[in-house]
């Protein structure tokens, strides 16, 4: 159970992954740095106004998103087009710049947001859930749902998924390529900041807390099968009962390390995801 | 190969010049980061071989250095002489890569990174874990080096016969870039960096190079790794595996310039140099001069300093080519259309 | 005299797309053959099952009686098949004579050598002059020799030329042609795929094998293949209808 609790955050954070690499083609080793600046601009909130985290990830997504955007207007762009080597280092770079400029801010320390949410259990005939990750699950769930909804239904949504086809074709189409490439950027950055505010309670917070989140979310974005975003969404609740599976019989300790070998299996073995169809 | 003794002597006086540095410095904390610098330098002249000729950009290289620096700390505990466990380390990080290179070598572009990456978490994740490596409290490393005095009177201090042995692995590294730069193995790399289907469209075996060269590479970064963790005596995941030291590895080469072969030496002085200065004002926070570095350098130098010079120099000299080039006047038209 | 090149009914699928039809073909020492079909006819198809880019789904493909058709391309090259990409692609951070010494180090690891070897092949090419030029940045016709050159310098008893002329005005591929029919003084069998420009195929090729939509619908010397009605009609459009009569 708690396996599928984690695993709709992972799955929020893939979805944001797919969005930027999966769909727009935009290696973004940078992800888990953008989801510790989600968890920070919570704190701050929480640490400053006493606002709760569950609803604070709120503002702290809005900021998020223009931050994204900014981000892409300004570095992502005009390396678009250029390799994958060069997009690898920049986000490096961005994730670098980020993780040590918040270091810089608010110091190395570990901080812990203490809300009592966090430690109220709820009985579910045998079942035990914390109420906070309860919370969390269902907030993750509707914006995975809207997300998946948003690309489907709406026309920005369409344009996205034309983009995701043919780049070269979309403009033709009168789709303004920049303008939904910084747009998915953005939201892609948001669900990484929104994630970043939902674990907050449930994590201690220190600036280089993403890191290991940056290789997870590419974990789940391989799991789900390369620019699919639904597919993102089940990759990060298999990923999440996977480390819950794992911390059971092996111990806490060995999770990542297990996340890691199944991505190496994964790709070595059926490269277009456990769910992905096979692709010539 | 015949070596011009031109071109042997520019690369012995500055190895000698190098080699001469800690006569005049007896700092102790200089020359520590004298020789961050050198070795550094090497890890980076081993990662470019991978990274730069063969344009495979791992982020996993620090797989090889933690390698090299528990193989050295391990073997010995065993009773190993200290100089039979380097080069076992190595030996057993070359195998090492034998084995990640045969899986992650199918992989392209960003997977072919992730999963370079994903493997030198799962060691440092292992030695983290394991009670053979000592867990998260890591593993006391055995000295190379002690103080010695040599013509009676002068003292070499352990610090300074690191700086000498870096300095070794340094040119042992620029010797083996060199050569490669300059013979058919190199072609072939670079050939495979351009383009892998015309690379094997020409009879290369381009998964056979690409094994060969990160073989080369991991022993190198391997006897890097050693020398480091004998340096500061102690080791732990997070030092001698943390994937700092991969993205240093890269980043240092990037700089610097990617597959050329003062890229790597120049990369290190000016990063480690810099990163120096930034420790010494920003503490823990001096990373962030890498990250504006990276940054830069992809926006305004992609090809590094190196190839950022070059590109100076050969403009105006051959850097376009004459407008009528086979024989017809229409071949512009014809680049239009391509 | 025994074929070199010995392509056995094969067939070549992509998902549910057959892209190539139990397609067999026979090349003969110092030959040039022309697969000639319309976009998407499964020229390049063909091209990438015999240099070992992809492999047969059914049938075989053997090379001066050697099956080759599981080989690895680097293998296949080895054997002595060269090739040229549709999509020219030259290595564009070397310079001409670099992109044509790594063919020549197939057989020679001395620079000096492999150097000598290329000028040559640089020279019977007629592009000398650009031969320390970086290929990025170089117009399409001086690309598309380059292929050539590559290819050459392997010393291959067998060179695909795929898509040779596309992209080039009549002029230079003209020009591109005349180089063409004198492969074979290198020793080298030649197998050209090309949509249009008939000028070029019915000058260079002593025969020509019809593709479409995968299958092989006609052989034979350029100059009866273009008359008959059906290549006519579907391939090669009106215009040469017109012209053929």
């Amino acid at each position: 159970m708690d396996g599928l609790l984690t695993g709709a955050l992972y799955a929020l954070i893939g979805m944001g992954l797919a969005l930027i690499f999966g769909v727009m083609r935009i290696v973004n080793f940078a992800h888990g740095a953008f989801l510790m600046l989600g968890m920070y601009a919570s704190w701050v909130l929480f640490d400053r106004y006493q606002i709760n985290p569950y609803i604070a990830f709120i503002p702290a997504g809005i900021f998020l998103f223009a931050f994204g955007y900014l981000v892409y207007q300004s570095l992502i762009r005009p390396i678009r087009s250029r390799s994958d080597f060069m997009q690898i280092l920049m986000t490096t770079g961005i994730s670098l710049i980020l993780v040590d400029s918040v270091q810089l801010k608010f110091g190395a320390d570990y901080h812990q947001t203490n809300i009592e949410l966090v430690n109220t259990p709820l009985r579910f005939g045998a079942f035990t859930l914390n109420a906070a990750s309860l919370l969390s699950f269902a907030i993750a769930g509707v914006l995975i749902i809207g997300l998946q909804q948003f690309v489907v239904r709406t026309r920005t949504g369409q344009a996205l998924r034309a983009i995701a086809q043919n780049p070269a074709v979309a403009p033709l189409m009168g789709i303004n390529v920049t303008r939904i490439q910084g747009l998915s950027f953005a939201l892609g950055i948001m669900m990484a900041g929104i994630a970043g505010a939902l674990l907050l309670p449930a994590l201690y917070l220190f600036p280089s807390v993403g890191e290991d989140y940056t290789l997870k979310a590419f974990v789940v974005v391989v799991l789900g099968g390369m620019g699919s975003i639904e597919g993102a969404a089940i990759g990060g609740l298999v990923l999440g009962v996977t480390e819950s599976v794992t911390s059971l019989y092996l111990g806490n300790e060995w999770a990542l390390a297990v996340d890691f070998v199944l991505f190496l299996l994964v790709l070595s073995l059926k490269p277009s995801g456990i769910f992905g169809r096979q692709r010539a | 190969m015949k070596l011009p003794v031109r071109k042997f002597l520019t690369f012995l006086i500055p190895v000698i010049a190098c080699a001469l540095v800690p006569v005049f410095v007896h700092n102790d904390y200089l020359m520590q980061v004298f020789f961050r610098i050198i070795l550094f330098a090497a890890l980076g002249l081993a990662w470019n071989l991978v990274g730069g000729y063969a344009g495979q950009l791992s982020l996993g290289h620090v797989a090889f250095f933690g390698v090299g620096a528990y193989g050295l700390a391990m073997f010995t505990a065993r009773g190993v002489p200290v100089w039979i466990s380097i080069f076992l380390a190595a030996a057993a990080a070359t195998g090492f890569a034998a084995v990640i290179g045969l899986i992650v070598f199918r992989l392209r572009g960003p997977y072919f990174t992730l999963s370079t990456i994903a493997f030198a978490e799962v060691l440092r994740l292992g030695a983290a874990n394991l009670t053979a490596t000592g867990g998260a409290i890591g593993l006391s490393t055995p000295a190379l080096f002690r103080p010695r005095t040599f013509f009676e009177t002068h003292l070499l201090s352990t610090v300074q016969q690191f700086y000498l042995a870096a300095v070794t692995l340094a040119a042992v590294c620029f010797v083996i870039n060199y050569a490669t730069s300059k013979s058919r193995p190199g072609y072939y790399l670079m050939a495979i960096r351009e383009d892998e289907e015309t690379a094997a469209a020409v009879g290369i075996s381009t998964a056979g190079y690409k094994l060969r060269a990160l073989l080369i590479s991991a022993f190198l970064t391997a006897l890097g790794g050693a020398l480091y963790g004998s340096a500061f005596q102690y080791i732990v995941p997070d030092s001698a595996l943390s994937i700092e030291i991969s993205v240093q590895m890269a980043i240092i080469t990037m700089l610097g310039g990617a597959g050329t072969l003062l890229g790597p030496v120049i990369g290190a002085i000016l990063l480690l140099g810099a990163s120096e200065v930034f420790k010494n004002r920003f503490q823990e926070s001096h990373l962030l001069i890498y990250g504006i570095l990276i940054v830069v350098v992809v926006l305004f130098l992609p090809e590094g300093i190196v190839g950022g010079l070059r590109h100076l120099f050969r403009r105006g000299m051959k850097s376009k080519p004459p407008s009528s080039v086979a024989q017809s006047p229409a071949v512009a038209e014809a680049k239009g259309g391509n | 005299m025994a074929a070199i090149l010995e392509l056995r009914n094969v067939s070549k699928r992509f998902g549910g797309l057959r892209a190539v039809k139990d397609v067999s073909l026979d090349l003969s020492p110092g030959e040039i053959l022309f697969i000639i079909g319309p976009n998407g006819a499964g020229k390049t198809t063909v091209f990438n099952l015999i240099s070992g880019f992809l492999h047969p789904d059914e049938g075989s493909i053997a090379f001066f009686g050697k099956d080759i058709s599981r080989l690895k391309p680097h293998a296949i090259a080895r054997l002595g098949v060269g090739r040229t990409f549709q999509i020219v692609k030259p290595l564009p951070a070397l310079t001409v004579l670099e992109n044509v010494m790594l063919g020549a180090f197939m057989h020679t690891a001395g620079l000096p050598h492999a150097q000598e070897e290329a000028a040559s092949i640089l020279d019977f090419l007629q592009m000398s002059h650009l031969k320390d030029f970086q290929a990025r940045g170089l117009p399409l016709a001086a690309l598309k020799r380059l292929e050539i050159a590559r290819a050459l310098a392997t010393r291959p008893k067998l060179i695909l030329l795929d898509e040779v002329v596309s992209g080039l005005t009549t002029s230079e591929a003209l020009a591109l042609a005349e180089l063409i029919k004198r492969l074979p003084e290198w020793g080298v069998s030649v197998v050209g795929g090309v949509e249009h420009v008939m000028q070029v195929v019915m000058k260079i090729s002593d025969r020509v094998v019809v593709l479409d939509y995968g299958a092989k619908i006609a052989e034979g010397k350029p100059a009866d293949v273009v008359k008959q009605p059906e290549v006519v009609e579907a391939y090669l459009g009106a215009k040469y209808k017109e012209l053929a009569r």
